[in-house]
């Protein structure tokens, strides 16, 4: 009798550990250690106001991080994400200034667009997607500098009224960070609840397998690509609400950090496997690395370092955390 | 075994079977020899060839990491984190060993990358990126974030601007280098391995080979090539710079892709390399001898890179013929 409770009691802790499955313990287990250590060092970094910083602040990478794990979800990639998000910014802004605040979804749009192109080089056309994301790279960070003559700011006509949608808490949060978990949200019930979603993530776990049941792995790809682009135009909105002007130049750098927390959020790069929630935690973890270093004074190169190591280590944990016996791998659909 | 060390096949096919990507470098240099002045001027071309060097030695690198089936990020870090240690260690090392520590830092990237990628199963894109951070990180910190000047000297700018026999010096160590790739993947039994690894890792390990030793001397080998790169890349600029070519992954990348090496593994050849390396050098210099505005360049750039990789895929395209679903490469190796 009581070795039947041991053992229903087991397979309750197993049961209760398998919820999350392991590529999705990395991201909270790094946020919560590092959260940790910087409010052992600096009682302040856990403060209310430190902690709406950050909960404003991570977003622009979150929405980068949630459009680049639909494409890792297809054994993809997209490199032209923080160039995408800087047209999606010119766009937003200029078509604010014209058409007031409505104009801002032109920012989405323009996004949407790129991604397309994209999916259509990638998927379509068939091209290997670093270097159809490079060319998108470099042609898009060109068609920003020849709308805006020359990379100059865009400055908002409409700022004040802009800006305090980004940091004016409306209940507790600014609406600008609303939008962006209504966004985020909604991209969990595509990957989680929807045959679109559904069907990302079996391109990439096995595309073989997908094509023999029909379906069309290059039509995935390029919606993949076009919501990786729309939530990247999505990160430029975002972008111009928090500065008041659009970024011509700026997002340089971001796709890395992005892929990072993708991959941070357990995203895996043989696709197959991703979770909207554990890529925001990995985003939430580079946003803390960089405020919590920030605050203790420390370059930022250093951080930079820390992301590096911590992309690597992500790697390994999930190794280990794989090899350990009391876990059932359950979670990888393929081994 | 003794199957896998005759590289003669290939090698026969391999003179008779010019890549596609030749035809491409003939029409673009046709076209630009006619429509932008002063292209084929023989001062231009060798300007030309001595910047496209540096990343035609960067590329050698590449196209081993390539055919391994992996992919290498970190180069331009490691470049950056050379430049910085280079000049770092000038004043105490002198200019050779200056050199030296630079080349060394590179050879580590590349060691920690081939140790994590063959030893521990890591996929590759995870580890070059996580090392490009690292890296590019560590030459911010070393150099405090702004770019170091080196003292000009004769000695420390002859990788860059000196001449042997009247040919500069960065032209013919990239001559050397696509010599040296050339032999290495079509005459040794090394080159021979990272084909069968990169095509299928489970077959090689099954027929008996060491997949991780042969894995972990391609990236050393490729680090050996970025460090040559990195090496003429600090002369030519003096400085140690913490933000230098932030796109040398990504162009040498693209320069195979041109040359229409296929980034899931088991393919590639030196003179396709060669091609994509021409082909991105030609486009490079063209483009400011235009004169355009920047906007334009980049646009430019990127219509003929994507344009010269569609070309070469003009049969299957206009036939609409499916592609091949991607292999499964990560799993054979791990």
């Amino acid at each position: 009798m009581s070795v039947n409770l041991l053992r229903r009691s087991v397979d309750g802790l197993r049961a209760a550990g398998s919820v999350l499955p392991i590529p999705f313990r990395v991201a909270p287990l790094c946020l919560i250690l590092a959260v940790a250590v910087f409010a052992a060092i600096a009682p302040r970094f856990l403060s209310l106001g430190n902690a709406a910083n950050i909960g404003a602040q991570v977003w622009v990478l979150a929405l980068l991080a949630i459009g680049q794990m639909f494409v890792l979800a297809t054994r993809g990639f997209d490199i032209s994400v923080g160039a995408v998000a800087a047209l999606s910014s010119v766009c937003a802004a200029m078509a604010c200034n014209g058409w007031g605040l409505p104009g801002l979804s032109a920012g989405a749009l323009a996004g949407l667009l790129c991604g397309l192109v994209n999916g259509a080089l990638v998927g379509t056309l068939g091209l290997q997607p670093v270097v159809a994301t490079l060319g998108s790279l470099i042609a898009v960070r060109g068609l920003s500098l020849l709308i805006t003559g020359d990379g100059q700011v865009v400055p908002l006509d409409a700022a004040g009224a802009v800006t305090r949608l980004g940091f004016e808490p409306m209940p507790v949060l600014p609406a600008s960070s609303w939008a962006a978990l209504v966004l985020a949200v909604g991209a969990a019930l595509l990957v989680g609840r929807s045959l679109a979603g559904r069907r990302i993530l079996m391109a990439g776990s096995n595309p073989e397998a997908v094509a023999l049941v029909g379906v069309d792995t290059r039509r995935v790809q390029l919606w993949a690509y076009g919501l990786c682009g729309l939530f990247a135009g999505f990160a430029g909105v975002l972008m111009t609400v928090r500065a008041g002007s659009g970024l011509p130049t700026e997002g340089a750098g971001m796709e890395l950090q992005a892929i990072a927390a993708a991959v941070i959020g357990g995203t895996a790069l043989s696709g197959g496997i991703a979770s909207v929630a554990a890529v925001v935690t990995g985003a939430a973890f580079i946003q803390v690395l960089l405020t919590g270093l920030n605050l203790q004074g420390v370059s930022p190169f250093v951080a930079q370092i820390a992301v590096g190591v911590v992309i690597i280590a992500s790697g390994l944990l999930e190794t280990l955390l794989r090899s350990l016996p009391s876990f059932p791998s359950q979670s990888r659909t393929r081994t | 075994m003794m199957a896998l060390t005759g590289a003669r096949p290939r090698r026969f096919s391999g003179r008779l079977n010019p890549p596609a990507a030749v035809w491409v470098v003939l029409l673009l240099f046709c076209v630009f020899a006619l429509a932008v002045p002063r292209f084929a001027s023989a001062g231009n071309l060798e300007n030309l060839l001595r910047v496209g060097s540096i990343l035609g030695i960067a590329a050698c690198g590449q196209t081993i990491v390539l055919i391994l089936g992996g992919i290498e990020f970190s180069f331009g870090a490691s470049a950056a984190l050379a430049s910085v240690v280079t000049v770092l260690a000038l004043p105490s090392a002198g200019v050779a060993g200056g050199f030296a520590a630079g080349a060394a830092a590179v050879l580590l990237v590349g060691l920690v990358n081939g140790t994590l990628v063959a030893r521990f199963s890591l996929p590759p894109f995870l580890v070059t990126l996580g090392m490009l951070m690292v890296a590019g990180g560590g030459a911010a910190v070393l150099a405090g974030g702004l770019p170091i000047d080196a003292p000009p000297s004769d000695a420390f700018s002859w990788p860059a601007r000196g001449r042997v026999v009247g040919i500069p010096v960065p032209i013919l160590a990239a001559a050397a280098s696509f010599v040296l790739l050339h032999l290495l993947l079509a005459h040794t039994r090394a080159g021979r391995l990272w084909y069968l690894v990169g095509a299928n890792g489970t077959a090689a390990r099954l027929s008996g080979i060491t997949v991780w030793r042969s894995v972990l001397a391609g990236y050393l080998l490729a680090g050996a090539f970025c460090a040559l790169a990195a090496v003429i890349l600090t002369s030519r600029v003096a400085s140690g710079q913490p933000g230098l070519a932030p796109n040398l992954p990504f162009e040498t990348i693209a320069a195979c892709a041109v040359g229409g090496i296929p980034l899931a593994g088991g393919q590639g050849r030196a003179v396709q390399t060669l091609c994509g390396v021409l082909v991105i050098a030609m486009l490079n210099n063209a483009v400011v001898l235009l004169n355009l505005p920047v906007a334009y360049q980049q646009l430019m750039i990127a219509a003929v890179i994507l344009g010269a990789v569609m070309l070469q895929q003009a049969p299957r395209l206009l036939l609409l013929l499916p592609v091949r679903p991607a292999r499964q490469s990560e799993e054979d190796r791990s």
